[in-house]
């Protein structure tokens, strides 16, 4: 089927393609520069091209459209699926039953993340028995951090915010507040206002 | 020409700017406002790319919604929140096989219904919008696995190990097959010149 050729320098057409899709990295002298090679991965690269340009024509015209797609699926999304566990609180009457899901709470520290500067936070995390009231509960948070911010003091405003948040609205005995900083994030320019004003 | 701005004024949601993997990980959490940057991000690229295998828009509103239905549901299960385009990509892909499946259950899973150029005389051939209409085509004749193959490379951008997973098929299969699609989209592109 795809034997290798002379036309080829000794390579199969398989080993060009896998060639070009890891950048031609590590460089391959038996391959560069032997011009039947070069002609069939620029072929190649002019393809992908072609395939590039045809597809951002595309999805740029998709994303011009009204936002009512999105609506339309959010809008059947299942809230619930991420509740996960309930969360007692206690109330003066012996009657009720108060709680909160665990999914509110991650939404809590969520919130409460967002409002210190420069650090985001991701996924978080409560480890232990949140159910029993008074059982000693691990908060694990992932975080991102804007780069060139110094990080400790960062991650300690971050700890003090979810310490607060967690006081507020929850009775969790929390022991430990532990964050990850999994990645560092580049500083983004404001939406794009300046290419806006043209199209005015 | 295209305009380069966007025509709907670009929403003040600070959410626009997280990476995927802060994304993937708080919508996984149920951040719902992490889960609608997520759809405004991948969402045209899943319905073009909806598009190409159905051959028609009409279908293309549902197929892009089941999958993000799927994604939400399925998300706490992604390891790799940064991997999270090629994961919905492959979402997207699966649904729209599934939907031209159904859709003729008689015949072998093709493109015919794929829009086809109005003309192939040589002269619009040599215009660049007719390469993207030969395209198209050229993809249409192409055997079914060698198609969604070069699909899931080019327009998902998935790693050979994710094809290979989405197609149950082994790696070395995998490069095989994308070798052989491009080599015919190659000697068809050659034609055109």
């Amino acid at each position: 089927m795809m034997n290798p050729s002379d036309e080829l320098a000794g390579h199969t057409f398989e080993e060009l393609s896998d060639y070009l899709d890891r950048d031609r990295t590590p460089a391959d002298p038996s391959i560069d520069g032997f011009p039947e090679c070069e002609i069939a991965l620029r072929g190649m690269q002019r393809l992908r091209r072609t395939q590039r340009a045809l597809l951002r024509k595309d999805v740029e015209r998709e994303s011009e459209r009204e936002d009512s797609w999105v609506n339309s699926i959010l809008q059947h999304i299942n809230l619930e699926a991420r509740a996960g566990r309930d969360i007692p609180i206690s109330h003066p009457s012996p009657t009720a039953r108060l709680s909160v899901t665990e999914g509110a709470v991650r939404g809590i520290l969520r919130a409460a993340g967002d409002g210190v500067p420069n650090i985001i936070v991701g996924r978080c995390r409560l480890d232990g028995e949140v159910s029993e009231p008074g059982a000693p509960v691990t908060v694990r948070v992932d975080a991102t951090v804007l780069e060139g911010k110094n990080i400790p003091p960062l991650a300690e405003q971050l700890r003090e915010a979810l310490y607060t948040a967690l006081s507020q609205h929850t009775e969790l005995a929390v022991e430990a507040v532990d964050i990850t900083i999994r990645d560092l994030y580049q500083p983004v320019p404001p939406p794009a206002k300046a290419k806006a004003s043209s199209d005015e | 020409m295209m305009p380069t701005t966007p025509i709907r004024a670009p929403l003040a949601s600070p959410f626009e700017s997280f990476t995927d993997q802060t994304l993937a990980d708080r919508a996984a959490d149920g951040d719902i406002r992490a889960f609608e940057a997520l759809v405004r991000r991948y969402g045209p690229l899943m319905r073009v790319y909806a598009s190409r295998v159905l051959g028609s828009n009409d279908e293309m509103d549902d197929v892009v919604q089941e999958s993000f239905i799927t994604a939400w549901q399925q998300l706490p299960t992604l390891d790799n929140g940064a991997a999270v385009r090629s994961w919905l990509m492959r979402i997207v892909s699966r649904k729209s096989v599934d939907r031209l499946r159904a859709r003729r259950p008689h015949l072998n899973v093709d493109l015919t219904d794929a829009p086809a150029p109005e003309s192939h005389s040589p002269h619009r051939l040599a215009e660049v919008e007719s390469q993207t209409e030969a395209l198209t085509r050229v993809l249409g004749d192409l055997p079914e696995d060698q198609r969604r193959c070069w699909m899931l490379r080019e327009l998902a951008e998935c790693s050979y190990g994710e094809i290979a997973e989405e197609l149950e098929l082994p790696v070395s299969t995998v490069r095989g097959l994308l070798a052989r699609a491009r080599k015919t989209l190659l000697q068809e592109m050659e034609e055109w010149r």
